[in-house]
C-alpha cells in the first residue's frame, strides 16, 4: 500500500510545524539559545521572501522593490513608538497600514508594466524612498536608524507579555508568520489565486477570457506589500530598531534569491531558500567574512541545476517516486485477477 | 527490512534512553557550574570590514594583545580570558545581529563595543535586554546620554566631552566666529551640535552649520557655502571623506585664507598627515592619546607602542604602512583592564553578579599603568563617561605636534552631568 502524495505532504507539514513549536525547548538543550532567535529571524525573512514569491511565483512579476514595503513596516513601528508614543498594537497596525498604502501607490504605476520594465520601476521606487529616508534624518535617523524601547504586547492585570521574553517573542513571530502563510495559501487556492496563475502563464489569454489583468496584478502587488510590511514590522520589534539601510534594493535582491533558490511558485519554497542562506551566513560568517561568495556560488548552481528551486526539485522527485510506486502496485493487482 | 518493536525491546530502549538523558543532564549541569570557574569570555564587537575597517584592524590587534597580557598576568580573578570577536561589517543592522551572536552563542559576559555610532545605537537595547555591559569606543554622546542605560559605559571621550575640553581652548586661541562643516550622520551631527553649544555658551557665534552627505565626492558646493568672515572652521569627517575634504579645501586655497581649521581626532585617525601631501598642514586636531610619544613620555606609553608595534612619532605599524587610530583603539585595550578591575573589585562569579560590576564601574578610578597607558582616568558615576586628559595638536611638517594638554580637571568644568544613568534599574 502506498501513501498518496497528499498524505506525504500533509505529514511533512505537520512534522515541520511540530518541529517549529518545539524549537524554544529543544534547540537550547541541543545546540544553543542563540539559534532560537536565528530561527525567529528566518521566519521573518521567509515571510519577506514569500512577498517576492507571491508576485513572481504566482503572477509572474519580478519585483526588486520589496524592501520599500519592508522598510515602511519597520519605520511605521519605530516612528509609531519612538515619536508618537504608540503602544504595541497601534504601532504594529501603523507599520502594516503604511506599507500597504505605499504598495498601493507604487503598484498603480508599476503594474502597468511587465518583465524588465516592471523590475526597473520597482527598483526606482525603492531607491527614491531609500534616499528620502536617508536624507530625512530627523524623522528616520537615516543610516544610523532609530532604536526604541519595546512596549508590552499584552497586559492582563499584573501579567505582562512582551518581546523581552524570548519564548513569547518566538511564538508571536511564529503565529504571525504562520497566519500570513495560511492567508497566502487560501488566496492561492481560491479563484483569485487561479486568476493570478492564469495571468502568470499567459496574460493575453487571461485578458481574452475576461480577467481584468491590471486590477488583478494591482491586488497581488498590494497583497505582497502587506506580507513585506508585516515582516518589516515584525523585524522592527525583533531588533528594537529600524534603519534606512533595510530599504535599499540589495535587501530586495536577497529575497529574490531566497525565493528562487527555494522554489518560486511553491508555498514553502521561500522558507527553504531563506533557511538555507541564513544558516550558511550564521555558520560561516563567524569564521570567514566573505561568506556572501558561498551564497553567490550556491545561487548560481541551484538556478542552473534546479531551475524550479529546491522545493520544485523535491516535488518532482516525490512525483516520480509516487508514480514508480503506483505502477508495480497496479500490475500486481492486474496479475492477481482470475 | 523494517525493525519491529516488542514490549521487551521497547523497555530495553526506554531504559537506555533514560540513562543517556541522565548522563546528558549531568553533563549540562557540569557545564553550568564550570562557567563560574572556567574561562571568562569577553566579546569584541569590531569593525573588521566596511568603512571603519582601517580602525577595526587596530581595535582587534589592541584587544588581542591586551588579552594576551592579561592572561600572562594571571587572567581576571584567576580565570583565563577568552576573546570572541565578531565583525559588524560597519553596518548597524549586521552589528545588532552580531551582538546577539556574541552574547548568546559565544557566551560573552562583557562587550568591548563598536566605534560606529549607528552600530552602538542599534546594539545598546539588545545589550541592555540581555543584561550585558557594553563599552562604546565611538563618540556619539547618545550612548552615554539620552539613549544610555545602566549597561552602557565608555572609558574614552564622547562628542560632549570633546567639545567641553577642546572648544574652549580653540575659542580662546583660534577665533570666535565658527562654521561647522560635518558628515551628515550621528557622529558628525553630534560633533557639530555639541561644539555649537559650547561656542555660544562662551559668547561666540556659529555662522553656519553645513551638513555634507556621506557619499559626497565633490566638496566644492559645500566649501563655497562657508561664510567669508569665518575665523574657525570645524570640519567633522572620517576616513576617505576626511582625505577628500582636506585635499579639496587645500586646492581651493583654504590654507591661504585666514581661517583656522580645528578638527576632532576621527578626521585624522588611521591617516598620516605625511601621506596626504601636506593637505592638513597647519590644521589643529583634538587627540585623546597623543600620536607622538614625547607628549606623554612614560614607560607605559612606550611599552604599549612596542606591544602593538607602532613607532613613537607617526603611530605607524612597524611591519606595514598602516597608521593606528590611536585616539580610539586604546579603549579596546583599556576597556579590558577596566573590566578586570571591576570584576575583581566586585567579586563577580557569573552573569547573576553583573550589577556588582556595574556598581564597581560607576565612579571607578584607573591609574596610569600598562593597563591604562592613556593615563589616569575616571568613569563618572552618573553618565558612565570617561573623564580623561586630552590634547590639542597641530600638523607641523607632517607630524601631529601637541600644543596643549587639557587635564581632566579642566574638562569637567564645561561638562556638567546631563543624564544620570546610575539610578536606572539594572
Amino acid at each position: 500500500m502506498t501513501m498518496s502524495l497528499m498524505m506525504i505532504r500533509r505529514a511533512m507539514l505537520i512534522a515541520f510545524i511540530a518541529a517549529l513549536i518545539a524549537v524554544p525547548w529543544v534547540v537550547p538543550a541541543l545546540i544553543n539559545k542563540f539559534w532560537v532567535s536565528v530561527i525567529a529571524e528566518i521566519m521573518i525573512w521567509s515571510l519577506f521572501a514569500a512577498s517576492v514569491n507571491l508576485l513572481f511565483g504566482y503572477v509572474g512579476l519580478l519585483s526588486f522593490g520589496q524592501a520599500l514595503y519592508f522598510g515602511f513596516g519597520m519605520y511605521g513601528v519605530a516612528i509609531g513608538i519612538s515619536t508618537f508614543g504608540l503602544s504595541f498594537w497601534p504601532a504594529f497596525g501603523l507599520g502594516i497600514v503604511a506599507s500597504v498604502a505605499i504598495a498601493l501607490v507604487a503598484g498603480i504605476f508599476a503594474v502597468r508594466l511587465t518583465w524588465h520594465y516592471f523590475a526597473i520601476i520597482t527598483v526606482v521606487f525603492s531607491l527614491i524612498f531609500y534616499f528620502f529616508a536617508v536624507s530625512v534624518k530627523s524623522v528616520t535617523g537615516g543610516d544610523d536608524g532609530i532604536n526604541f524601547t519595546l512596549p508590552p504586547t499584552f497586559s492582563f492585570g499584573g501579567y505582562t507579555a512582551s518581546f523581552s521574553n524570548e519564548t513569547f517573542q518566538y511564538f508571536f513571530i511564529f503565529a504571525a508568520v504562520a497566519f500570513c502563510f495560511f492567508l497566502m495559501h487560501r488566496v492561492i487556492q481560491s479563484p483569485l489565486g487561479k486568476a493570478f496563475v492564469a495571468i502568470r502563464d499567459n496574460d493575453t489569454r487571461a485578458e481574452l477570457i475576461g480577467l481584468n489583468v491590471y486590477q488583478l496584478r494591482l491586488i497581488a502587488f498590494v497583497m505582497s506589500g502587506f506580507l513585506a510590511g508585516v515582516s518589516g514590522a515584525l523585524f522592527a520589534f525583533f531588533g528594537r530598531y529600524a534603519s534606512a539601510s533595510y530599504m535599499f534594493y540589495h535587501v530586495s535582491g536577497e529575497a529574490v534569491v531566497w525565493a528562487i533558490v527555494g522554489g518560486a511558485g511553491t508555498l514553502l519554497g521561500p522558507v527553504v531558500g531563506t533557511t538555507l542562506f541564513i544558516v550558511i551566513r550564521e555558520v560561516v560568517s563567524t569564521h570567514w567574512e566573505h561568506h556572501s561568495l558561498i551564497v553567490g556560488v550556491m545561487a548560481i548552481l541551484v538556478v542552473i541545476l534546479a531551475p524550479t528551486g529546491l522545493v520544485g526539485l523535491w516535488n518532482e522527485w516525490l512525483a516520480r517516486w509516487s508514480a514508480r510506486e503506483k505502477v508495480p502496485a497496479t500490475r500486481t493487482s492486474l496479475q492477481s485477477e482470475p | 527490512m523494517a525493525r519491529k518493536f516488542s514490549r521487551r525491546s521497547f523497555l530495553h530502549n526506554a531504559l537506555a534512553g533514560g540513562a543517556a538523558a541522565g548522563t546528558a543532564n549531568l553533563t549540562i549541569m557540569k557545564d553550568l557550574y564550570a562557567q563560574s570557574s572556567g574561562p571568562i569570555v569577553i566579546g569584541h564587537h569590531c569593525e573588521l570590514t566596511g568603512v571603519f575597517a582601517s580602525w577595526g584592524y587596530w581595535h582587534d590587534k589592541s584587544a588581542r594583545v591586551a588579552v594576551d597580557l592579561i592572561n600572562k598576568q594571571g587572567g581576571i580573578a584567576g580565570r583565563k580570558v577568552e576573546l570572541a570577536t565578531e565583525d559588524t561589517e560597519s553596518n548597524p543592522a549586521t552589528g545588532a545581529r552580531k551582538l546577539r551572536n556574541l552574547i548568546q552563542r559565544s557566551n560573552a559576559e562583557f562587550i568591548i563595543g563598536s566605534v560606529h555610532s549607528g552600530i552602538m545605537l542599534s546594539s545598546l537595547p539588545i545589550a541592555t535586554e540581555l543584561k550585558t555591559i557594553y563599552f562604546s569606543t565611538g563618540e556619539s554622546s547618545d550612548v552615554t546620554g539620552s539613549k544610555g542605560t545602566r549597561y552602557s559605559f565608555r572609558t574614552g571621550a564622547d562628542t560632549y566631552s570633546i567639545a567641553a575640553s577642546g572648544v574652549p581652548w580653540a575659542y580662546e586661541n583660534l577665533g570666535k566666529k565658527w562654521t561647522m562643516l560635518f558628515a551628515d550622520y550621528a557622529w558628525g551631527q553630534s560633533t557639530a551640535a555639541e561644539s555649537k553649544l559650547i561656542v555660544e555658551k562662551l559668547g561666540g557665534k556659529v555662522l553656519a552649520s553645513i551638513p555634507v552627505p556621506l557619499d559626497t565626492k565633490d566638496f566644492v558646493p559645500y566649501l563655497a557655502q562657508i561664510p567669508a568672515d569665518t575665523e574657525v572652521l570645524l570640519p567633522a569627517f572620517i576616513g576617505p571623506l576626511a582625505v577628500a575634504f582636506y585635499t579639496q579645501a587645500r586646492s581651493m586655497g583654504f590654507d591661504k585664507k585666514n581661517i583656522k581649521m580645528f578638527s576632532q581626532s576621527p578626521s585624522i585617525e588611521a591617516i598620516s598627515p605625511q601621506d596626504i601631501e601636506g593637505a592638513a598642514e597647519g590644521s589643529y586636531f583634538f587627540e585623546t592619546f597623543p600620536r607622538m610619544l614625547q607628549a606623554k613620555d612614560d614607560a607605559f606609553h612606550r611599552e604599549h607602542n612596542k606591544m602593538v608595534e607602532v613607532d613613537d612619532i607617526h603611530a605607524r605599524e612597524t611591519t606595514s604602512k598602516r597608521v593606528m587610530d590611536k585616539s580610539h583603539s586604546w579603549q579596546a585595550w583599556e576597556d579590558l583592564f577596566a573590566i578586570k578591575q571591576a570584576v575583581e573589585t566586585s567579586g563577580y562569579k557569573d552573569r547573576k553578579d553583573v550589577e556588582g560590576v556595574i556598581q564597581a564601574l560607576e565612579g571607578m578610578q584607573m591609574k596610569n599603568s600598562l593597563g591604562h597607558p592613556q593615563g589616569d582616568k575616571l568613569i563618572r558615576k552618573e553618565d558612565h563617561c570617561g573623564i580623561i586628559d586630552c590634547y590639542i595638536s597641530r600638523v607641523e611638517n607632517g607630524q601631529l605636534v601637541v600644543k596643549k594638554k587639557i587635564p581632566k580637571e579642566e574638562l569637567v568644568k564645561f561638562m556638567p552631568v546631563r543624564f544620570n544613568l546610575s539610578t536606572m534599574p539594572a
